[in-house]
């Protein structure tokens, strides 16, 4: 096991592809929040879990650094620490998803689409599906040797 | 230069870039909204707010007793903003509907019905955290008629109140 661990993170490849997939989901899934601030603000609220005043500041900043990070990602830019800010986000999704469970509080994650039906997925599949990405993001963090593909590392 | 120093600056280099290009296109945007907007349920709808926007409340009816007095004067027809499928599932009673989002295909069937333009029409949807009945007053104020109001606690709060509603189409 440790082998295979020790193994992935030294292959250069599979880093490249990591990474790229990670950049691809961040940058996909800023863009329709950058076309529709409004409504992703709405779903900020929807949450509940931030002060009314940080609502429409986190709709129009969060996106975009959810674009950087998924640009610098895939331009192989700081890659490491682009990997930290994306888990770091990853983090913080998790965490507002594990509260509103708890709380047993529907609600729309706006992760990928904005629905204007109100659809609220399920928030355990939301849960296991940034989990995933998150584990994902640990190879280009803990990534030691030369990287393919980087602009500046 | 120490790993966590570089990566706080590289972190700090990308958030400052994200923070800027998402002002400055939030700026210039036709889309782009206000800085802060209304997510206060007591101060009436929650809203984001569009860039210099003039929150205008003179069109709103706040309390749900002010809607059942029009209610009960007959001469005013309540319309749903909601899809078809809430609408069905139960309305103000005698409420025509409109969904918001399917507009344009009910709208020459609603004027067809309803074609004095100055009838008195109040819009609503699912209380405050619902925009819909607001851009169904807009839609119709666009279209001609001089006497819209929007009813901004919805059906919920009717509902709850215990007033007239029915079911189905």
């Amino acid at each position: 096991m440790n082998t295979a661990i020790e193994n992935a993170m030294t292959n250069k490849k599979l880093e490249c592809l990591v990474r790229w997939t990670l950049g691809g989901v961040f940058v996909y899934a800023s863009i329709h929040k950058i076309l529709d601030p409004s409504e992703f603000a709405k779903i900020i609220y929807g949450y509940q879990l931030v002060p009314g005043y940080v609502i429409n500041l986190s709709a129009i900043i969060l996106p975009f650094v959810e674009l950087f990070t998924g640009l610098f990602l895939l331009l192989g830019i700081y890659p490491r620490s682009s990997a930290i800010l994306a888990n770091v986000m990853l983090g913080i999704f998790m965490v507002a998803i594990s509260i509103n469970l708890i709380r047993g509080h529907e609600f729309d994650c706006g992760c990928f689409s904005v629905n204007k039906n109100g659809h609220t997925a399920s928030n355990i599949e939301l849960l296991i599906r940034d989990a995933i990405w998150f584990v994902f993001g640990l190879l280009p963090i803990l990534f030691r040797t030369e990287r393919l593909f980087v602009i500046r590392s | 230069m120490p790993l966590l120093a570089r990566t706080l600056r590289e972190i700090s280099q990308i958030l400052v870039l994200a923070i800027l290009f998402a002002l400055g296109v939030n700026a210039m945007s036709p889309r782009g909204i206000a800085l802060m907007g209304q997510w206060d349920v007591s101060e009436g709808l929650v809203r984001a707010g569009a860039k210099n926007e003039v929150m205008t409340h003179d069109r709103e009816i706040t309390r749900v007793q002010d809607a059942y007095a029009l209610f009960q004067t007959g001469s005013v027809l309540f319309v749903d903003a909601r899809d078809e499928t809430l609408y069905s599932e139960g309305h103000i009673k005698g409420a025509e509907s409109l969904p918001v989002y399917d507009y344009d295909a009910h709208f020459e069937n609603f004027i067809a019905r309803h074609p004095r333009m100055d009838q008195t029409l109040i819009t609503y949807c699912s209380g405050r955290e619902c925009e819909d009945s607001h851009t169904l007053a807009t839609y119709l104020t666009d279209d001609g008629y001089t006497k819209v109001v929007i009813f901004i606690d919805g059906y919920p709060a009717w509902q709850k109140e215990g007033f007239p509603v029915e079911y189905g189409h």
